[in-house]
């Protein structure tokens, strides 16, 4: 009778903690603010493009170029952003990086953008378009795009060290603009971020 | 009358059991979608896949690796690669080790835990990554730069991967001799019954292919200072082991060699280094003509089967007895019982003293057949516990083998309408890789099975007795009988696998002019007949990369 009761006892618990177990597998979205770093791993996210961006550009800001362009020309410099090759371990979006540094120039109000060659072409087609279609009033001329003045380029690299469960991410944004007339480099900048990421070897 | 009863019921049991085992060995989904693809069925071999295995479930990593393999061969590389990277980031989840889903395989069996993968995965999915990518640069030439870097960034990931592997096994620095220390720790790991060098120097400890691809890849794409290190990496994998260990051609030494030569003189300032080699290797060529590499995945990987054994306990010699069960066609009954034999029968000398002390003579003369385990004076221990109780109706142990590798190709050859320009040798053979690694966990598969089993006997036996079932009447022997049953059905082996890997990788390499170029590989198999496959190459730059799969039975006029 005693154990009969026990078995009884050890089955209910047993069917208890299953059901607790499958109860833990549920599914929860919510909406959280863009800016909030979300880190479920080491890798490159959101916020350390915003970041760097964000202090290359202030970097880059400071450098005697700025001044040097005002002083020689009425017009602020206009930069054109040439390439960023992501030569990490990691698979980098470079486009929404390049975005994050085009905002964070553009934020400063110091500098303009001129579009790359793709969007140029788009652009001109649209422009080819207007002189068939659009009025001559409302028509833009051709010929009279705005050369960029310097080109932005550079490489995201990575280094990995990793041992059991711990790996630590080392992340090196290297960008340097060119004078596009006389090709000298007038900044070049850097930025580093390192991740130390620990995972157990058990869990429930 | 209560006796008979039951004797009658212990031999239905038996025949249970039997009928039980035979109707195991079904073919996989994953193996009939492979079948499906190699017939050009793209979308039934997709629907196989999504109605067998879930993206959620047990078998998600599964689900990710055949989808990813059938989008590549349909040319979807960026789903492939989709699919890839979610198989990629379930293996990084597998680092940390549920200890329920561990408990719940004990209590059950494998095939209900997890399924996580070989260690040889990895560099396979980053491989496939590359090499998607590597197909998307050359379809869509206005991001080739892009798609090129991303072909990269798979190596770089690789690199990772393979350098802590390095790390924990010693890779291939040294040439392997019997004396090394590894081979010592073999000696003493290694079960009594195997043959002294079956289980010797087969360990997954580098990945001489992988480097050479990524050599390829970092040259294709002028990264020829990575390419460098790839290619040394690659040619000392190969030459200190590897080669021999997987059955591979020479030309895998001698063409990573010359590689490695090459990219030092088209990097420059390596020319001392390149003197040394030229040295050392007189016959070396160095090449700076632009070059194809073809790599050619060839069939199927092996399948990976079951096998069972009738776990008993014996009171007159005081030993637990595994009796192999042969079942299927008389093909696998054949492998099962060449598999039985070289890993896990008493066919050592100490194995036949053994029978010959514990059992009567006729044990020596079954120890191939049979798999004894003395207990001597745990003998009153294991009673005492319950489970010699628990195995009076015997218990299934199953385990997984793989059927021999078998690849009927006389030769594959690249041609250029009527000229032969190479001949394709093999650069990496995932079916022995498979079979390495079967061999290697047997034991250990073996040792967890038997475990297993026990303790589902003890559990269940203990049931019994708290319900107050007693088993020395009817109904007692009724439930142990049930039990018995479902503990038997649910010890099935885990055969698991990733099945539409290819068998073997080939790869030729040979100078070729720019532009666009018809080629033909040729494959010749032992039954004479050839199979073709054509298409425009495009050279660019001093390294061009063509992969292609090709499968030994698809239709003559689809390949």
């Amino acid at each position: 009778m005693h154990r009969k009761k026990n078995f009884l006892t050890y089955s209910s618990l047993l069917l208890t903690g299953t059901l607790m177990l499958g109860g833990c597998q549920s599914t929860e979205v919510k909406r959280v603010d863009s800016n909030q770093e979300i880190a479920l791993s080491d890798n490159w996210n959101a916020k350390d493009s915003q970041l760097v961006a964000e202090a290359m550009v202030n970097d880059m800001l400071t450098f005697p170029w700025v001044n040097d362009h005002l002083k020689n020309h009425s017009s602020k410099p206009a930069i054109i952003v040439q390439s960023v090759r992501n030569k990490s371990h990691q698979h980098i979006t470079v486009d929404t990086f390049i975005n994050d540094l085009k905002r964070a120039i553009l934020r400063t109000g110091q500098a303009d953008f001129v579009a790359n060659s793709s969007i140029r072409a788009e652009i001109r087609e649209e422009r080819k378009d207007q002189e068939l279609n659009a009025s001559i009033e409302t028509q833009n001329e051709m010929g009279q795009e705005q050369g960029a003045d310097y080109a932005l380029s550079g490489t995201i690299n990575s280094f990995v060290d990793e041992q059991g469960g711990q790996r630590v991410t080392f992340y090196q944004v290297d960008l340097r603009l060119i004078d596009m007339t006389s090709n000298r480099e007038v900044w070049n900048g850097q930025k580093k971020i390192q991740k130390h990421q620990k995972r157990s070897r058990f869990g429930f | 009358m209560k006796i008979h009863r039951i004797i009658s019921l212990k031999q239905s049991l038996y025949c249970f059991f039997f009928i039980l085992l035979s109707g195991c060995n079904v073919t996989p989904a994953n193996k009939s979608a492979i079948l499906q693809i190699e017939q050009g069925q793209f979308n039934e071999a997709n629907k196989t896949i999504k109605q067998n295995y879930s993206a959620v479930g047990k078998n998600r990593l599964l689900y990710e690796l055949e989808l990813a393999t059938i989008s590549h061969l349909n040319g979807d590389y960026l789903q492939s690669n989709q699919h890839l990277t979610n198989a990629k980031s379930h293996i990084e989840s597998f680092y940390t080790i549920s200890v329920s889903e561990q408990a719940l395989a004990m209590l059950s069996g494998p095939t209900f835990a997890t399924y996580e993968g070989q260690k040889y995965y990895l560099p396979l999915v980053h491989y496939m990554m590359a090499i998607n990518f590597n197909a998307l640069a050359q379809s869509q030439p206005s991001m080739r730069q892009i798609h090129l870097d991303s072909a990269q960034v798979e190596m770089k990931q690789l690199d990772v991967y393979l350098s802590q592997l390095k790390t924990n096994t010693g890779g291939y620095s040294k040439e392997q001799t019997d004396n090394s220390l590894t081979d010592a720790i073999y000696k003493i790991l290694q079960p009594i019954s195997a043959p002294s060098d079956l289980l010797e120097n087969i360990e997954y400890k580098d990945d001489a292919f992988a480097h050479f691809v990524s050599g390829l890849l970092n040259e294709q794409n002028s990264e020829l200072d990575a390419a460098r290190i790839q290619y040394e990496r690659a040619n000392q994998a190969y030459s200190m082991g590897f080669t021999k260990q997987f059955g591979l051609a020479n030309e895998t030494i001698t063409l990573s060699r010359a590689n490695l030569a090459r990219v030092m003189q088209l990097a420059g300032g390596y020319q001392n280094e390149l003197n040394e080699l030229l040295d050392k290797h007189p016959s070396l060529s160095v090449s700076d003509s632009p070059q194809l590499s073809i790599i050619q995945d060839l069939g199927i990987a092996p399948e990976k089967k079951q096998f069972n054994l009738l776990l008993r306990a014996e009171r007159n010699s005081k030993s637990l007895i595994m009796y192999p069960v042969f079942i299927g066609t008389a093909r696998e009954k054949r492998e099962q019982q060449h598999w039985f034999q070289m890993l896990y029968a008493d066919t050592s000398l100490f194995d036949m003293m053994q029978n010959y002390i514990m059992g009567d003579i006729g044990d020596v003369v079954l120890g191939s057949v049979t798999k004894r385990i003395p207990l001597g004076s745990l003998w009153d221990d294991a009673e005492e516990i319950g489970l010699i109780d628990a195995l009076e109706y015997g218990g299934r142990i199953s385990v997984s083998y793989l059927a021999p590798p078998k690849l009927p190709i006389r030769k594959t050859e690249v041609w250029q309408g009527n000229k032969k320009l190479a001949e394709l040798t093999p650069f990496h053979s995932i079916s022995q890789l498979a079979l390495q690694q079967a061999l290697a966990n047997a034991q250990s598969e073996i040792r967890v099975a038997f475990t297993r089993e026990i303790v589902k006997a003890l559990t269940t036996q203990k049931a019994i007795r708290a319900a107050g079932a007693d088993q020395n009447n009817l109904l007692g022997s009724f439930v142990k009988i049930a039990s018995t049953a479902v503990n038997a059905i649910t010890a099935s082996a885990d055969t698991r696998q990733w099945q539409s890997l290819p068998a073997q990788i080939r790869v030729a390499q040979f100078n070729i002019e720019p532009g666009l170029q018809n080629l033909t590989i040729k494959t010749t198999l032992n039954s004479g007949r050839v199979i073709q496959q054509s298409a425009n190459i495009d050279i660019q730059g001093s390294m061009t990369i063509w992969h292609t799969r090709t499968f030994l039975n698809a239709p003559v006029n689809s390949q």
